[in-house]
């Protein structure tokens, strides 16, 4: 460390012209540092490269290695919506352009004549169906077909009649997806006891259902009907598992489309979404892990 | 006696002033009946009534205690030092995010907040452990504090009273007798017999006479003056006035003195304080720069401010302040245990970087008791036996002169010891005399056996006490022989005094005429006695002619009607305050170690370097000028100084000398003995010393050394014998008085050195792992690898106890043998140092935590280069379908989890590397495998303690959403140990380099 005993002493430091010293050090000492260095951290550095190479060597390309932080499934919804607001008012066709913008980006790929290429889709019925398995991860089969699945499915939240998505009538559609888990299985519910009693209509074989409530108790009455679209108004078996981004590039997931029909104008909502499964859990920390929540305030003044 | 410079002047005009009474009416008139009356009986003293006008006047007779800082600035102080500051920074900014986030209505984001908090709590927890231990080794000084307080007779209205010292004024009389502590600075007025102890003030080891005649114009030198603090040794009742009180008197004037000198820092002090400040200005450094690449980047000023924030904390080392508190006061304790009370706590590596230790002779030297050295009689000089518990050699005692001799030793002698003291060792007993005749009952007691027996046996007829015309002492007593009816005189003396009164000698128990011959003899045994600074006193006897002075004869000491002549000389005693025991051995340790002693003395020049020689300061064969001068028969102008190891200067000498000169002479002479000085030259000589680049250690035990103490690097003043005075201005107190005691500081002082050194080389090194996660984070824009409460967890929890564990690390070599460091060259934390830490070992521990925590996103679904730019979208609260490399979508909260765990995996890599790293550090030549691995077991425990409080933090329930930690897989513990092991492997071949090929360019690049 350099020391500043007297006021030259850091000029000195910086170039000392009698040793030809720079930082104290002449150019030769420096060059032999230098050298050094170059030598101890392109050493570390290979060993460090080989490490990383050896640890993907151990990493399959298909089958996650561990899926305890990823599992079980999130549940997301589009359109995103900042701090989970829908906020609109459905005179002002500005204010609710993001999110239709949102969907119509989202249902793009679900787009029908995308479907039509036969080596990579298949029909899976439009019925709820049990799991469609397509071979083991790890096998040579290579890319697995996927499930079409068209977007008039979500019905009048297609988009396809209504590019307002029901924004501009303040009957807003969100579209539900449950997250993408490679190799997961949802169970539907095998036992009606964990299922809310006006949920449990919902529930029928090889369908994940949804339902969707006022999450405070002063709502009550006030969210009116919801509309479910999709296959079972839930989501169906047929469509999983799913192989992964490279043995199942065009996969496309099941979506539910929600409809608030009658929703209290000018009032703040909030509405609470759950999937109800016997592998799908709930957290305290994590909000949107198989359910989520989202504050709907609608002017219409 | 010394004379005090400045000082002297003032004290004259005080006495002047005070004589004068200006302003005092009512003493006048007290002082005029004084005069008027002059028998002691009619001395009325002042009136309460005025007494108490000039107490509310003066103040209390009391030293007012030096002004300490007062607590809550010490305290300040601990929170207010640089790494603090830098932290107090990091708080705000902390502060500052959550307020803005707050502003913003993000409500959810209370991670800044915690941060905020949390290092609050480290600076003030931080403090608090230090000021604690600053408070607790104070403390251990106030218990030493005499609590009682010191009563005096003072004769107020015509009346004794029995008062509080502290209630006493000037002009008070008061009554003094033998034992006495002196209350105030008093004018005696009358005396029979008194002598004062003023060793604690001038180093003089013999008590003074004092008398009412005024002797001497220095106030000091005269014997009508006793001082405050002295003691009055022996005398019947003595009456004085008092002339000053309080800080006015000669010791609270040197107590002003020594208040007056600055503290000097601490060695380690400087040291920290240099390093600090490098670390701070680094942090600062990296921070700015990061912060400003990141605005440059294009983050928000925010976002900007968090980064510099997180540098921050990452890069100062939280925890370091702590260990070397710890290390230091586990010194301290290991000290303490060695009878070295260390007051302030970084005056525990002082000692180690000692180069001049100037010793006080008095009590720190010698046990400051006049004891019998040496014998002569039969021609012969015989040594005595004066260790401390009679350990050493007697002589040959069985010649019938040293009968005669011993005979007229205990019989010629006043001193009795105190009643009550079988149990004691002799030479511990407390005795009722002066300093020689205790010497002497002691010795008696030693050799004869029960001297109160024996003196029953010879039965006292008259006495003669000493006296300062004669200069002897005489007394007649009755033969135990009960058939023998003579009486016999015994008498001792100034031994030329003695011979002018003797006809004959005794030799091998017959009488001889004492012819030239034997007078020569005598005079060579005299002047060699006298040249070994010890005091002589002759001893002679005569059996009295049984019918000249028959049974009952009626002796007078005041007509002395007995023969005082013709008598028969027995021999010479001589008496020295002799060297502990363990004096020679330890200077002669301080020796080989590099360290010089000088004898800083207020005693005579022939005593000191008797006593100097005697303990090993001026070694055998050394010579001074004066010496050479006499060898070669030449002036002493003629003698090259060169030649001269030894050097003895006094007082007188000192005070013509330049600081010039004098630092010229202590540079010259190896060996100094400094005589005669006073508290101010003892000041000038450690100052000089410093002067030359020494780091200073004074030892001392009187008031006149606490100038001196409070300058030295290290001020170390004896338990026992100490005067508070001394114990306050002091850092260390040796509470067995034991000079040794001084080795073994040094040798703790220069091993926590070293382990200090390794203590921080081993914190440093992790500020690396610590702080690359966020240099990467920022320009490759990966999820944030470790987080600060992280960091702040190894910091202040994980690598407390090894850093601290490696305090208890013994010695790599002798480190006795080497010379004290330079304080110049041989920093706590030099280049080398840094640099092997941050850029070998450290960047090795990057490597380690990185390749962790790949593997660990890798293993999850996160390949490594998908990781490269995905900060944004990491980091986005909203978007819950993230998707991985096999197209998984992540909610945030299972990213955050995610992250929690490279978190972990960060930490467990760091603290993995980190036991490697306190492997490597316990040898910083040695191999490890010379050192063993397992010797030093607290470093063993403290691994094990790591290791669970790693496992605790990652497995403990609740820990995810409290401290950020996750229950990580086993596999995740076992990624970085190729890494540890590759640091063990590189370390001990760094350190075979150093080993085989000193001096080389490895050696100079890699030894720290």
């Amino acid at each position: 460390m350099p020391s500043n005993k007297d006021d030259g002493g850091w000029k000195k430091f910086l170039w000392d012209s009698e040793k030809g010293e720079l930082l104290g050090r002449t150019g030769g000492s420096w060059f032999k540092i230098i050298a050094f260095y170059i030598v101890f951290y392109g050493c570390l550095a290979g060993i460090f490269i080989g490490t990383i190479q050896a640890l993907l060597l151990t990493v399959s390309n298909y089958k996650p290695t561990w899926q305890d932080r990823v599992a079980p499934p999130g549940l997301s919804h589009t359109p995103r919506s900042e701090k989970s607001e829908v906020f609109y008012n459905r005179n002002d066709p500005e204010t609710y352009l993001p999110y239709t913008k949102a969907l119509r980006n989202f249902l793009a790929k679900y787009g029908e004549e995308l479907q039509r290429d036969q080596m990579k889709f298949e029909d899976c019925g439009v019925d709820p169906a049990e799991y469609k398995n397509r071979g083991d991860l790890e096998s040579d089969i290579g890319i697995r077909k996927a499930c079409r699945f068209s977007r008039s499915l979500m019905g009048p939240c297609s988009g396809t009649e209504d590019p307002d998505f029901g924004f501009k009538d303040g009957t807003p559609c969100l579209i539900v997806k449950l997250n993408r888990v490679v190799n997961f299985l949802p169970k539907p519910p095998s036992s009606n006891e964990s299922i809310p009693e006006e949920a449990q209509p919902k529930v029928q074989p090889n369908v994940v259902p949804i339902y969707c409530t006022n999450k405070r108790e002063e709502d009550a009455g006030k969210i009116g009907e919801i509309k479910y679209y999709g296959i079972g108004a839930g989501f169906p078996l047929q469509y999983y598992p799913y192989y992964g981004k490279l043995l199942h590039p065009h996969y496309l997931q099941p979506l539910v489309a929600l409809q608030f029909t009658n929703l209290t104008m000018n009032t703040d909502l909030r509405i609470e979404c759950k999937v109800f499964g016997d592998n799908i859990m709930y957290s305290d920390k994590d909000r949107y892990q198989g359910r989520f929540d989202v504050k709907f305030s609608i002017t219409s003044l | 006696m010394f004379e005090m410079d400045g000082e002297m002047d003032k004290k004259k005009k005080k006495k002047k002033k005070i004589n004068k009474k200006e302003k005092m009416e009512g003493m006048k008139k007290e002082m005029d009946i004084v005069s008027k009356r002059q028998t002691p009986q009619g001395f009325r003293g002042l009136t309460s009534a005025f007494a108490a006008q000039v107490l509310e006047r003066d103040g209390p007779n009391e030293l007012k205690p030096p002004k300490g800082t007062p607590e809550y600035v010490k305290f300040a102080r601990q929170l207010a030092g640089g790494l603090q500051c830098l932290m107090w920074v990091a708080a705000c900014i902390c502060f500052i995010a959550f307020g803005i986030e707050l502003a913003r209505g993000n409500v959810t984001c209370f991670d800044n907040l915690y941060l905020a908090i949390t290092l609050i709590a480290v600076v003030v927890v931080t403090g608090c452990f230090g000021y604690y231990q600053e408070f607790k080794s104070t403390n251990i000084i106030a218990s030493f504090k005499n609590l009682v307080p010191q009563q005096a007779i003072v004769i107020r209205d015509g009346q004794k009273n029995q008062i509080n010292a502290h209630q006493l004024v000037v002009g008070d009389l008061v009554e003094i007798k033998g034992g006495d502590g002196i209350p105030a600075d008093i004018r005696i007025i009358t005396s029979q017999a008194c002598k004062v102890d003023n060793s604690s003030l001038t180093g003089e080891s013999e008590p003074q006479t004092r008398t009412p005649e005024c002797t001497h114009e220095n106030p000091l030198e005269t014997r009508n003056i006793a001082f405050f603090s002295t003691t009055c040794m022996e005398g019947t009742v003595t009456t004085g006035m008092i002339i000053n009180t309080g800080d006015r008197t000669i010791i609270g004037r040197i107590a002003t003195l020594a208040s007056g000198v600055g503290n000097e820092k601490t060695p380690i002090a400087i040291e920290i304080e240099h390093f600090v400040d490098i670390i701070a200005g680094l942090a600062i450094f990296f921070g700015f720069t990061f912060f400003v690449v990141a605005m440059f980047i294009g983050y928000a000023f925010l976002e900007a401010m968090i980064f510099f924030m997180a540098i921050v904390v990452a890069y100062v080392p939280e925890g370091l302040l702590a260990t070397v508190t710890v290390c230091l006061s586990l010194t301290a304790k290991r000290l303490a245990r060695k009878n070295c009370v260390v007051k302030n706590l970084e005056a525990v590596e002082t000692l180690g970087s000692t180069s001049v230790i100037c010793s006080d002779k008095t009590g720190t030297l010698t046990q400051n008791r006049m004891t019998v050295a040496h014998l002569w009689f039969d021609n012969h000089i015989h040594a005595a036996d004066t260790t401390e518990d009679q350990s050493g050699k007697s002589f040959d005692q069985s010649s019938e002169t040293w009968r005669s001799l011993a005979r007229v030793a205990s019989l010629c002698n006043r001193a009795t010891f105190r009643p009550d003291q079988e149990g004691v060792p002799i030479p511990k007993r407390l005795v009722v005399g002066d300093a020689s005749e205790t010497a002497l009952l002691k010795f008696t007691e030693l050799t004869v056996g029960n001297i109160v027996d024996y003196r029953e046996r010879f039965k006292k007829a008259v006495e003669l006490p000493f006296n300062s015309t004669n200069k002897f002492q005489v007394s007649i007593h009755e033969l135990d022989d009960p058939l023998d009816l003579r009486y016999l005189l015994v008498m001792k003396g100034a031994p030329e005094r003695i011979l002018e009164r003797c006809s004959t000698i005794l030799i091998k128990g017959q009488e001889l005429p004492l012819d030239e011959q034997w007078s020569e003899a005598f005079q060579t045994a005299y002047m060699d006695l006298g040249g070994l600074g010890e005091r002589v006193l002759g001893f002679c006897h005569l059996h009295l002619n049984e019918k000249e002075y028959p049974r009952g004869c009626p002796f007078d000491p005041d007509e002395m009607n007995f023969p005082t002549s013709g008598l028969c000389f027995a021999g010479l005693i001589s008496m020295i305050d002799p060297p502990r025991a363990t004096v020679p051995d330890a200077v002669m340790k301080c020796r080989t170690a590099g360290i010089r002693v000088v004898m800083v003395t207020g005693d005579h020049p022939i005593t000191a370097r008797a006593i100097a020689a005697n303990v090993g300061i001026i070694t055998e064969g050394s010579e001074t000028v004066e010496d050479i001068a006499q060898r070669k028969r030449i002036p002493v102008e003629q003698v090259n100084k060169r030649d001269a190891r030894a050097c003895v200067i006094s007082g007188g000498q000192l005070k013509d000398m330049s600081s010039d000169e004098l630092d010229e002479a202590l540079r010259s002479h190896p060996e100094m003995v400094f005589a005669r000085t006073s508290p101010q030259q003892k000041l000038i000589i450690v100052e000089s010393c410093q002067r030359l680049g020494s780091i200073v250690a004074v030892t001392g035990d009187g008031v006149n050394d606490s100038p001196a103490l409070k300058k030295a690097d290290i001020g170390v003043a004896m338990g026992i014998a100490g005067s508070d005075a001394a114990k306050n201005a002091a850092d260390m107190i040796l509470l067995d008085d034991n000079f040794a005691s001084i080795v073994t500081g040094v040798e703790q002082g220069r091993l926590i050195f070293d382990n200090l050194k390794k203590s921080i080389a081993y914190t440093l090194t992790k500020n690396i792992p610590e702080l690359t996660p966020y240099l990467i984070y920022i320009t490759v824009s990966v999820p944030l690898p470790l987080g600060c409460i992280t960091i702040l967890f190894i910091e202040l929890a994980t690598d407390i106890y090894p850093s601290v564990s490696l305090a208890y690390e013994k010695a790599e070599s002798d480190i006795m043998n080497l010379k004290p460091r330079n304080p110049r060259q041989h920093r706590l934390v030099n280049e080398a140092l840094a640099v092997y830490s941050y850029f070998q070992i450290g960047a090795i521990q990057s490597y380690a935590g990185f390749t962790d925590y790949f593997a660990a996103m890798a293993q999850e679904g996160w390949f490594p280069l998908l990781c490269v730019g995905l900060r944004p979208q990491w980091e986005d609260v909203h978007l819950q379908d993230l998707q991985d490399s096999y197209g998984q979508e992540w909610t945030f909260s299972q990213r955050l989890y995610q992250q929690y765990t490279c978190y972990t995996v960060f930490f467990v890599s760091i603290e993995i590397c980190q036991i490697s790293d306190v492997l490597i550090r316990k040898t910083r030549r040695l191999s490890v495998f010379q050192q063993g691995f397992f010797r030093n077991r607290v470093l063993v425990s403290a691994i094990v303690f790591q290791l669970l409080l790693g496992n605790l933090l990652c497995y403990c329930p609740g820990m995810p959403n409290i401290f950020n930690f996750m229950p990580i897989r086993v596999q995740w513990w076992f990624v970085p140990v190729p890494y540890g092991i590759l640091i063990f492997v590189y370390d001990e071949i760094r350190k075979l380099g150093v080993r085989r090929f000193p001096g080389s360019w490895w050696d100079q690049e890699l030894y720290y």
